[in-house]
């Protein structure tokens, strides 16, 4: 029986799509706080004007992150939801679980919260929404100790960091992302439960170009496994696409007659770098023009896969608009050999580098891109001590790559403008 | 010379008493003392918080310092909030 009368929440529940309002009603049956939500986010609509009070002082001993304290405007309205503390559990890496560990996690969750979760944040993270202070810390203990999974990052931490199914399940990932995501995660486990910087930081792990967990758009640090030499062509497996006798990308479209495969319309001319093309019956790349757009080797997984010699590029500074609007992550490095061998020790380098200066010059709730943006493409790679090379160019004229210093230029950049206006008035 | 980790915790507490905002950034502790590393001085107040002088402050998003006694819970109506 409904608490609260929710005629415009009940309309969402009319369209084709599976609807929150539904799932809520249904959890109300077993926790009646979820009659409360319902009704105060009906009171928003018709107020125009959220009822939740966001942030405060909430957590979990010892640890300065993994809790975000959320409070009603309107308790006396809607008890249920005076406190309703979002918890953000940290993800297995790659997000495998058993459905024994999920079901277990579900219990604890119904013990001290209200069962409403979202699977997953946008940072990866399980969130669970909605408790009160007093169950932090019982529902911390039995998460820790029955479950043996950790909160996530929240506030100015490092947030959980975030990978890939990498080699685990793709023949594609040019390292493991797993291995590399666990190690980073083990070493900075404080940064992880503990303000660090001057804002949230990000880093994802992907194994190839198609960047399955989105780092380019997503993480202060992308890592997006990648390779140096050729792409490696079976011909034999080219001729069966041609024919007909395998299916492009993995018959992943095979849903729908497509007609006949056509290598020409269907890979060679979409190749944004025009690096390809037939020749006597096969296939034929220019390597050195190949951008790691992934396409041809989507379409015909049998026939091409990446090359042996792997690592990953990495990329910086994308965001999802805070201060300034959203932004993809700028190319640094296009080529590091990620390697547990070593402990991963050139990531972690590049990464301490990142944070020291950023600590330093960035402003509170500047994203580290935003910094970068706000210095210049050029100091920020003279702080990372990186080269300036052709792909970091975005556009020649508002980007270039070759500078030149004081020293550098005869008589140094220092002018005399009234002896050259006496040569050319203004 | 850099402060003693003793005398800059000392340091960040008296900012935070006599600062007028109530919740302050970690960057907000650097001028304590300028020639700390901003790592030293992040780790200086978060074992403030770990003693139980100071406590973190979060909006989900960004994570602010404050004195126990200079900051409202929000617990029940008409507190800080958002």
């Amino acid at each position: 029986m409904a608490k609260h009368e929710t005629p415009l929440l009940d309309q969402l529940e009319s369209g084709p799509w599976p609807s929150f309002v539904t799932d809520l009603k249904r959890q109300a049956e077993k926790k009646p706080e979820c009659w409360d939500i319902l009704g105060q986010v009906e009171l928003s609509y018709k107020d125009r004007i959220t009822h939740w009070k966001h942030g405060g002082i909430v957590g979990v001993f010892g640890y300065g992150g993994g809790i975000v304290g959320r409070y009603s405007d309107v308790p006396k309205q809607f008890p249920g939801v005076e406190h309703f503390h979002t918890v953000r559990v940290a993800q297995p890496a790659s997000k495998y679980y058993s459905t024994k560990h999920l079901r277990h996690l579900m219990e604890i969750w119904e013990k001290h919260g209200s069962g409403m979760t979202n699977f997953h944040g946008s940072t990866g993270d399980i969130i669970l929404l909605g408790t009160r202070t007093e169950h932090l810390e019982p529902l911390f203990w039995d998460l820790t100790h029955d479950l043996n999974q950790d909160l996530g990052g929240s506030g100015s931490n490092l947030r959980t960091p975030a990978n890939c199914l990498g080699q685990s399940r793709c023949e594609w990932s040019c390292y493991d992302t797993e291995e590399c995501c666990h190690q980073l995660t083990i070493k900075y486990q404080d940064e992880i439960h503990r303000p660090a910087f001057p804002y949230k930081f990000k880093f994802k792990f992907s194994g190839c170009p198609n960047d399955c967990v989105a780092a380019i758009a997503r993480s202060d640090v992308a890592v997006i496994g990648t390779w140096k030499d050729n792409i490696r062509i079976d011909q034999a497996a080219v001729k069966e696409y041609i024919a007909g006798n395998y299916p492009s990308n993995g018959g992943a479209h095979s849903g729908r007659d497509w007609g006949k495969f056509d290598i020409q319309k269907e890979v060679v001319d979409l190749c944004p770098t025009k690096c390809m093309w037939m020749e006597g019956g096969e296939l034929k790349i220019d390597d050195k023009e190949c951008t790691r757009c992934m396409h041809c080797i989507n379409v015909m997984p049998r026939a091409l896969r990446p090359g042996v010699d792997t690592g990953a590029t990495v990329c910086v500074g994308a965001k999802a608009p805070i201060l300034d609007g959203a932004q993809f992550a700028t190319l640094i490095v296009p080529f590091m050999k990620i390697s547990a061998d070593n402990e991963f020790e050139e990531l972690i380098e590049f990464i301490e580098k990142i944070w020291d200066w950023w600590m330093e010059v960035g402003k509170n709730r500047e994203r580290v891109g935003e910094t970068m943006q706000r210095v210049g493409l050029p100091t920020f790679l003279s702080i990372m001590g990186v080269d300036p090379i052709p792909q970091h160019v975005k556009e020649p004229r508002s980007n270039p790559y070759v500078f030149w210093k004081d020293e550098e230029v005869p008589g140094g950049f220092e002018r005399d403008v009234e002896e050259f206006r006496r040569r050319h008035a203004a | 010379m850099a402060l003693s980790k003793e005398d800059l915790k000392a340091a960040i507490l008296e900012k935070s008493e006599k600062s007028p905002k109530p919740q302050l950034y970690v960057k907000d502790f650097y001028a304590c003392d300028p020639e700390a590393k901003p790592r030293d001085i992040k780790n200086a107040a978060n074992d403030l918080v770990k003693e139980g002088k100071l406590m973190f402050w979060s909006s989900g998003s960004t994570t602010m310092y404050a004195l126990k006694s200079r900051i409202k819970n929000e617990e029940g109506e008409g507190g800080i909030g958002n």
